[in-house]
């Protein structure tokens, strides 16, 4: 069963200045949780923008629902719920009127879903949204984007300065929205914490250059450290770093195979265990770097 | 969507996933599952979490824990109806005592080779059996 993706990203490329974005080559399904991680300066907001067609690639193609920018704009942006990196015209509404203006773009848009997000945030309701705390408004404009009953949100650092109790309670609220299972979130974070709890995908975006679009499970058991009794010579398979010590620690990006490969050569495993996000996003950029993609 | 999300969470169950264990997190999944079910922990017609309810308690994929599931469907464990969710299925006795059987094979297995190693003789083996089956029958109260 291939369903028909809800972002379709072919050969997208875009540049400003001496800064170069792509190629992006990526396809979303329904019905999963996608994470866009990098530093900042990457791309993250570009890539966001291309996609609510706020900014229009250089080259190649962008398409939602099956749907492209500008001839399905209205039909796709229906079905579209955004949190900006930054919210631009809100400043001088409250939550109240924000809900009634936003609400007025989207057919399938949730009244209820709306007063219990804000209800949690504490706010007065006529309070204007540029008089409210950084933290507040992410979550504000958060509740937004949730309650348009949209399919898919594209949410550009959703949690950025939301306090960490907050920032929990929006990762659940993530995972509400995501119950009907046929709902689609991207959001772009440097927190690998929130990778790790909540996305199905990780899309790794460094320096403009898109790294690759993997599913989050497989890349931690397929990423692993193996302890060994002593330093492996030569190159084994899979073998992606050595640490020389008592006992050597090697990084394998294909641990079965390594593993075998030790045994023949008479060195044991005396341990194996995964790796953090952040140190396998270090290494798929050190791979980068050595391959001399610029 | 506050109550949806309630609902559709279905019974809460204490899984548990290692990453220090080589086995893939969704055989994690579907072995403790399958372990619950067969000890009859989780009855048949017990309501499980939703795909994504589980997912995020466990805080991993989606795609990991509705493989667990195909597989736990597949094996007859599990059934899932359109609406309906996912519930423990009514197990046939023969399928039960097989499976209930397994592991206890399998964990017998490994003792017994990792006493090999320890070169223990199969005298010494058998001894260390007795004296463990004899101390948790002290420690559960069970009467030989």
């Amino acid at each position: 069963m291939t369903e028909q993706p809800v972002i379709s990203l072919k050969d997208v490329r875009k540049s400003y200045g001496s800064f170069e974005l792509g190629p992006v080559d990526l396809e979303v399904e329904p019905g999963y949780v996608v994470a866009v991680v990098g530093p900042n300066g990457s791309g993250k907001s570009t890539l966001f923008r291309m996609l609510m067609n706020l900014a229009r690639p250089d080259e190649g193609e962008v398409s939602l629902f099956g749907g492209t920018y500008p001839e399905d704009e209205v039909e796709i942006k229906q079905r579209v719920g955004y949190v900006p990196e930054r919210s631009v015209g809100h400043d001088e509404m409250g939550a109240t009127a924000l809900g009634e203006f936003v609400s007025r773009w989207y057919p399938t848009w949730e009244q209820e879903t709306y007063e219990d997000l804000v209800s949690r945030l504490r706010v007065e309701p006529g309070k204007r949204f540029g008089k409210l705390s950084g933290g507040i408004q992410r979550r504000l404009a958060f509740a937004l984007a949730a309650a348009t009953g949209a399919e898919l949100l594209l949410l550009d650092e959703p949690t950025a300065g939301v306090d960490p109790f907050a920032r929990r309670e929006m990762l659940g609220d993530i995972s509400e929205f995501m119950q009907t299972g046929d709902r689609t979130v991207v959001f772009a974070t440097h927190v690998m914490e929130e990778v790790r709890r909540i996305a199905d995908y990780v899309a790794f975006l460094v320096d403009g250059d898109f790294l690759g679009f993997y599913e989050k499970d497989a890349l931690l058991e397929r990423w692993r450290a193996l302890w060994t009794d002593r330093e492996p010579d030569g190159d084994a398979p899979g073998v992606v770093e050595i640490e020389a010590g008592h006992p050597t620690r090697v990084i394998s990006d294909d641990p079965e195979v390594t593993e075998q490969a030790l045994s023949r050569d008479g060195i044991r495993v005396v341990r194996s265990g995964p790796l953090d996000l952040e140190e396998v996003l270090s290494h798929l950029m050190r791979r980068r770097n050595e391959s001399g993609v610029s | 969507m506050k109550n949806e999300g309630n609902e559709a969470a279905g019974t809460r169950v204490p899984i548990r996933l290692s990453m220090d264990d080589p086995q893939p997190m969704y055989r994690q999944i579907e072995s403790q599952l399958r372990d619950f079910i067969l000890s009859g922990q989780l009855p048949p017609g017990t309501k499980l979490p939703s795909v994504r309810a589980l997912a995020k308690d466990l805080a991993c994929s989606v795609i990991t824990t509705r493989r667990a599931y195909q597989d736990l469907e597949g094996a007859g464990f599990i059934r899932t109806r359109q609406g309906m969710g996912t519930v423990v299925a009514e197990l046939a006795q023969d399928t039960l005592s097989r499976h209930r059987r397994e592991p206890v094979e399998e964990a017998f297995g490994h003792a017994v080779q990792a006493g090999r190693r320890a070169g223990f003789s199969e005298g010494e083996l058998r001894a260390v059996f007795e004296e463990t089956l004899e101390k948790s029958r002290q420690e559960q109260g069970v009467k030989p």
